[in-house]
């Protein structure tokens, strides 16, 4: 036990005598631990954070394009829509036997860049985004009438560009800002939504009339729609993918969307492997961080561990010293990772909540911690083996006689 | 190095000075001694223990508490003050008594430096340390291998006599290994090295007097 202590001790001075390198050593293995970390984590929430953030809709009806442009559209915001779709298009999958919710939108203006999409009053009524959840608007405010030039502000953009009740805004035409694009017409902020945690949490909404029929807009396109944010009867999904992709040309139907963000992720997946071998090769440079490390300290503690064995030192007590220094050296390394990992992952998780909406959560303490915190402990081992053995076969007498 | 002493014995609490020439072998004899280096043949009897019988361990830890070493260069651990230098020594004898530490740094005049790491120390008072450290454990045997022949005269009155009342007040006995005539001449014992190692075959014996150091 005693032994330990001693083995302890030296490990404990060697760091503090050899401060610089032990922090650059502590430096490394906490960045590749940190990202790592990072890239197995955040690869996986930030999936499990888009399946969450879908707005609890099962598919959504658009024109014919792409079902992954369709998702990302009117579910997220991102990308342009792929066409219009006429009214009559709504009707008929409104009044389908297999849909037990369908709302349509219409998007094509923007205000300071925040995009602006028009609906029916009934999907902040009705729809639950969240099991158990419907839109909420902060009191005092209220849900806007139909046929006024009146907006429901996302929580986000309330707070990103200051919007109150009362306040009046000009819209601009178009998904991307461009200030001599502006639109003559008025609106009225009536309400904020509670945030979501959604991409809701990004978007104006008005009337869908008002974006119809906003000044400028082309009045043979009145009676069109961008799309439909529908909620599915149990398998009915089937027989409408039948019908609206495999026999119909009129429309796409963009279902499942869990399937479908998950093709989306898989497109990068060559990225996420980039990643991964990054984080290998920064573990293995980690490791022989600790290597090098412990090879220099050793190399000046040459003497030091000869006088040592010469006062009685067991031979388990000077390599026990490199064990210890090692598993120091490693130990505050692991816990570095943790906090590079957190700074990471608030980074990571703040710019895809402010550019998407989307809520990462990225917990800290799990298992993928745990074994990346024990994994970094075994790399320090192992790192210390190679020094460890070399200084176990080594003959004291020669160290004496080398150290006069 | 390769020497043959076909008997060599050490009264309990004697001093003996070991007189030669460098290079000739002393240093390997002191670690013979010290169970630092293992007899190809031959028999060490050190106050009842059989080193040659004893396996490495058994010979660290007799070293770590039966032996103290007092090497020419000091050789203290850079990174520890005195008084951890000296505590270190004690831990590895199995031995944890701050007290006596500071008892023994008094002695050697340098309690008001015992927080003091080596490098703030004079190369007098690095030696002074020294004997203090290898004295800690009140061990039977002291080896000092030419521990005055990195000072000046001073000093060397001053470590020699520290030494060599510290050993006769903990009752160790003192083997000092020098080249130095003026350290030589103050021993009432003294051997010349040349005469006790006779490099040639046969069986050595090395004999530490029985039941002393």
């Amino acid at each position: 036990m005693m032994d330990h202590g001693v083995s302890l001790k030296l490990a404990w001075r060697a760091i503090k005598q050899n401060l610089l390198t032990s922090w650059i050593t502590v430096f490394t293995v906490a960045l590749a631990g940190g990202l790592f970390l990072g890239a197995w984590k955040t690869n996986q929430s930030v999936r499990l954070a888009f399946a969450q953030s879908a707005s609890g809709f099962d598919a959504v009806l658009g024109a014919r394009g792409s079902q992954l442009q369709l998702v990302l559209n009117a579910l997220f915001h991102l990308e342009n829509s792929p066409g219009n779709l006429d009214w009559s298009q709504y009707e008929m999958i409104r009044d389908h036997p297999g849909v037990s919710e369908a709302y349509p939108f219409a998007l094509g203006d923007n205000y300071l860049g925040h995009r602006i999409v028009g609906t029916i009053p009934e999907i902040f009524i009705e729809h639950q985004w969240k099991e158990g959840r419907n839109y909420q608007v902060l009191p005092p405010g209220r849900i806007f009438s139909e046929n006024a030039k009146e907006a429901l502000v996302g929580a986000q953009v309330a707070k990103r560009l200051g919007l109150k009740l009362g306040d009046r805004f000009h819209p601009y035409h178009g998904l991307e800002y461009s200030p001599d694009r502006k639109h003559e017409d008025i609106y009225l902020v009536v309400g904020i939504l509670q945030a979501t945690g959604t991409p809701s949490d990004q978007v104006i909404w008005i009337p869908l009339m008002g974006v119809q029929r906003m000044e400028g807009h082309d009045p043979e396109e009145a009676h069109s729609i961008s799309g439909v944010l529908l909620n599915l009867k149990g398998s009915s999904g089937l027989a409408l993918d039948v019908k609206y992709n495999k026999q119909g040309d009129q429309a796409t139907l963009a279902w499942p969307v869990p399937a479908i963000l998950s093709s989306f992720f898989n497109r990068f997946s060559w990225l996420e492997r980039s990643i991964a071998a990054l984080a290998l090769l920064m573990a293995l440079v980690g490791g022989l961080i600790i290597l090098a490390s412990l090879r220099s300290t050793m190399h000046e503690r040459r003497r030091e561990f000869a006088v040592l064995r010469c006062m009685g030192a067991r031979r388990s007590v000077v390599t026990g010293s490199i064990l210890w220094q090692s598993i120091l050296l490693s130990f505050f390394g692991a816990l570095g990772s943790l906090v590079v990992y957190l700074l990471l992952s608030l980074t990571v998780s703040s710019i895809i909540h402010l550019q998407i909406g989307v809520g990462v959560d990225l917990p800290l303490f799990d298992s993928a911690a745990l074994y990346t915190f024990l994994g970094i402990l075994l790399l320090g081992l192992l790192s210390a083996w190679l020094p460890v053995r070399q200084l176990y076969n080594s003959s004291l007498q020669e160290a004496l006689l080398s150290s006069g | 190095m390769v020497l043959y002493v076909p008997t060599f014995s050490l009264e309990n609490r004697s001093q003996v000075a070991l007189e030669g020439a460098s290079g000739s072998g002393k240093t390997t004899f002191l670690h013979l001694l010290a169970g630092v280096l293992p007899a190809d043949s031959g028999q060490i009897n050190m106050a009842g223990h059989f080193l040659h019988l004893l396996g490495e361990e058994a010979r660290d830890q007799l070293r770590a508490k039966e032996i103290g070493y007092v090497f020419q260069s000091f050789n203290l651990l850079s990174g520890f003050s005195c008084l951890e230098n000296l505590t270190l020594a004690m831990n590895l004898g199995g031995q944890t008594d701050p007290k006596h530490a500071l008892s023994l740094l008094h002695a050697v005049g340098l309690y008001d430096r015992r927080n003091h790491r080596p490098h703030q120390l004079s190369i007098g008072q690095q030696q002074r340390v020294a004997i203090a450290r290898a004295l800690v454990n009140k061990p039977k045997l002291v080896l000092a291998d030419e521990p005055t022949g990195n000072l000046d005269p001073a000093n060397t009155d001053r470590s020699l006599s520290l030494l060599r009342s510290l050993c006769e007040e903990w009752e160790s006995s003192l083997i000092l290994v020098s080249h130095d005539t003026r350290v030589i001449c103050q021993f009432e014992q003294n051997i010349r090295w040349d005469e006790l190692n006779q490099i040639k075959r046969g069986e050595g014996i090395l004999q530490i007097q029985e039941g002393s150091a």
